[in-house]
């Protein structure tokens, strides 16, 4: 089969174009086809690679426009997820800066991981004598988010990251600031929380990509819900991000139990910015998919009262701490 | 379908307002396919993946209402809404997983009580899983329709969640739509995100995402994009003008749901398929 590499000089773009019959494919990962190419084909071929064990995360490439850990990636199971293909598409992971062929630079992701501390400042009773011990459900917490190799496979798929990124950090780096926020041992989670916030942390456009592409499953959208729900916790409510998840919440529960289209755009970026938004109103309401007396309200959903009561009683069991 | 199917019907509440012509067509389709759809009495929002970023307990408990709703009516919960069905997956993985005698003792409060014994499926699904029906219903085969498929993030993703198909190379869209006589062009936004989710609190991204998708289906040679989700629908549609004005975009591109096209290919009419809702104009994609 043809594998087709995506290159870069450091001034120009090109590709090149490797025949490799099956028996050079049988049994390999995607790194060892790389290793192959580079070790038996074309001495030229830049990639990063180090540990083969997927503890590293030094070699993730995208096939195909998805992105994987190549050491952890059976050509196999690459076969059989494109149905066996004459060719496939190795590049460089997407959303970095690509340096040369397969590596990128990693410099200004470790700058934003920087930016939310995500080292352990300590409680202040925590002494040398004590100690520092978490219990065992404080470890289960975060022992996934500990899972994250900095592969940079989320990132380079993330939908929002690809779009602008001048006010969205990569999705592992909200991962590891909800590892060092919700860490039982650290003094404040603000110092993790707050710069998640001032990077982006509701400018996530929920397209999942990061939870499918991570090799480690770990679900960096998970973290960035759970930062949101720190957030709101807290007291951070501030901007259209957090009104506008509020308000769906508003409805559901407070209101009549579904969701008010009107009042929702009202709610999320008040009245002032809805009225740039007038000439879209007259559209809908044109054809009968808006109705302006809603603003009033609708009829409550049959059996409310109910759902009331069963979200009460929720909150007060989370507010007692019989559930976390 | 060949046989009645049934189902409890969980229409979102977008299919009752900005949506409307997706509940219209979902309806309109369903008698010819063998489809009864219930509506589910009572059913509340689902919390749309935003509600739970702030109280996810109460969003929790909402959905295991909605399921234990469906649950009571003894059969299979369909929705045409992605981001419902995955709402809705991922409160019952959640319940399926250990939180189910927790969130029973809140439903006790409504006298309710969540099983764990029903199915939760989309339409698009369901049309995949039924298409030698589906291709034997067919009366107006779309042959000269070019259309760009456009699956939508919650239809697919996350993959662990939703447990349908690979969400790196999912063939169910592709099989439903060949079945109709359409042809389908290559388009590489198609497993993209529209950024509905984000267009409040990330406009000027979201701006640009749902652009470079009509302007992807237009360079590709696609007379309409089509799509399971109506949310992703809606962003397309409704906002298509303001977006491409601002991206200095002259295309225009209708945008239709997977109801309307299979609609058409059943031979419905545009009227009866609420295709004249459609902000984009849609109504002469049959001759």
């Amino acid at each position: 089969m043809k594998i087709i590499i995506d290159r870069f000089d450091g001034k120009k773009k090109y590709e090149s174009t490797y025949e490799l019959t099956s028996a050079e494919i049988e049994s390999k990962t995607l790194l060892g086809v790389l290793l192959l190419i580079k070790q038996t084909k074309d001495v030229s071929l830049n990639f990063t690679a180090s540990c083969r064990s997927a503890i590293c995360g030094a070699c993730a490439v995208r096939v195909n426009g998805h992105s994987y850990l190549a050491c952890d990636t059976k050509m196999e199971e690459l076969l059989e997820e494109y149905e066996n293909p004459e060719s496939m598409r190795i590049s460089p992971l997407n959303n970095f800066r690509v340096i040369t062929d397969l590596v990128v630079d990693w410099e200004p992701s470790i700058e934003n991981l920087r930016k939310v501390k995500p080292t352990i400042t300590p409680k202040s009773e925590f002494s040398e004598k004590t100690g520092c011990v978490q219990t065992q459900a404080d470890v289960d917490a975060i022992k996934k988010q500990w899972d994250c190799i900095l592969c940079g496979c989320c990132a380079s798929e993330c939908n929002k990251l690809e779009a602008d990124a001048s006010d969205y950090m990569q999705p592992f780096v909200f991962t590891h600031a909800y590892r060092a926020a919700d860490d039982s041992r650290s003094k404040d989670p603000m110092i993790h929380l707050k710069p998640a916030i001032a990077n982006g942390l509701w400018n996530c456009v929920h397209c999942q990509e990061c939870v499918d592409r991570c090799p480690k499953g770990i679900s960096s959208f998970g973290d960035i819900e759970s930062l949101r729900v720190m957030a709101m916790k807290k007291g951070l409510n501030e901007g259209m991000g957090p009104a506008h998840a509020e308000a769906f919440l508003l409805d559901m529960v407070e209101g009549d139990g579904r969701l008010n289209e009107i009042k929702l755009a009202l709610r999320s970026e008040g009245v002032l910015a809805n009225t740039t938004k007038l000439d879209i109103a007259y559209n809908l309401m044109k054809a009968g998919k808006m109705n302006p007396l809603h603003i009033f309200g609708g009829e409550k959903i049959e059996g409310h009262a109910e759902l009331v009561k069963m979200v009460e009683a929720a909150r007060k069991a989370e507010k007692e701490g019989t559930i976390k | 379908m060949s046989n009645n199917k049934e189902f409890a019907f969980f229409p979102g509440c977008v299919l009752s307002q900005a949506a409307k012509e997706s509940k219209m067509s979902l309806e309109a389709i369903a008698p010819i396919l063998g489809i009864t759809l219930h509506e589910i009495p009572g059913w509340s929002c689902c919390g749309a993946s935003q509600a739970q970023c702030v109280d996810p307990i109460a969003s929790l408990v909402a959905n295991a209402r909605n399921i234990a709703l469906g649950e009571k009516m003894g059969m299979p919960i369909l929705t045409t809404c992605s981001t419902c069905m995955l709402t809705l997956t991922k409160a019952k993985n959640t319940l399926d997983k250990g939180a189910k005698d927790r969130i029973n003792t809140f439903l006790a409060e409504g006298n309710m009580k969540y099983e764990g014994n029903t199915e939760i499926t989309s339409l698009l699904w369901v049309l995949y899983q039924n298409l030698d029906t589906l291709k034997a219903k067919v009366v107006n085969p779309l042959s000269n329709l070019k259309v760009a498929l456009f699956y939508g993030c919650h239809s697919l993703r996350p993959e662990r969640e939703l447990t349908k198909e690979s969400s790196t190379n999912p063939k169910s869209f592709e099989a439903v739509v060949e079945a109709l006589g359409a042809t389908i062009v290559p388009f590489e936004k198609r497993l993209d995100c529209c950024g509905f989710h984000a267009s409040y609190p990330a406009g000027k991204s979201v701006r640009k995402m749902s652009s470079q998708i009509v302007g992807n289906a237009d360079s590709n040679g696609a007379d309409v994009v089509v799509t399971p989700c109506p949310l992703c629908q809606m962003q397309l549609d409704i906002y298509q003008e303001r977006y491409q004005d601002e991206n200095n975009s002259n295309i225009r591109k209708p945008i239709i749901h997977l109801s309307q096209l299979v609609g058409l290919a059943l031979g419905l009419s545009n009227k009866e398929l609420g295709l004249d809702l459609n902000i984009q104009d849609a109504t002469r994609l049959v001759g």
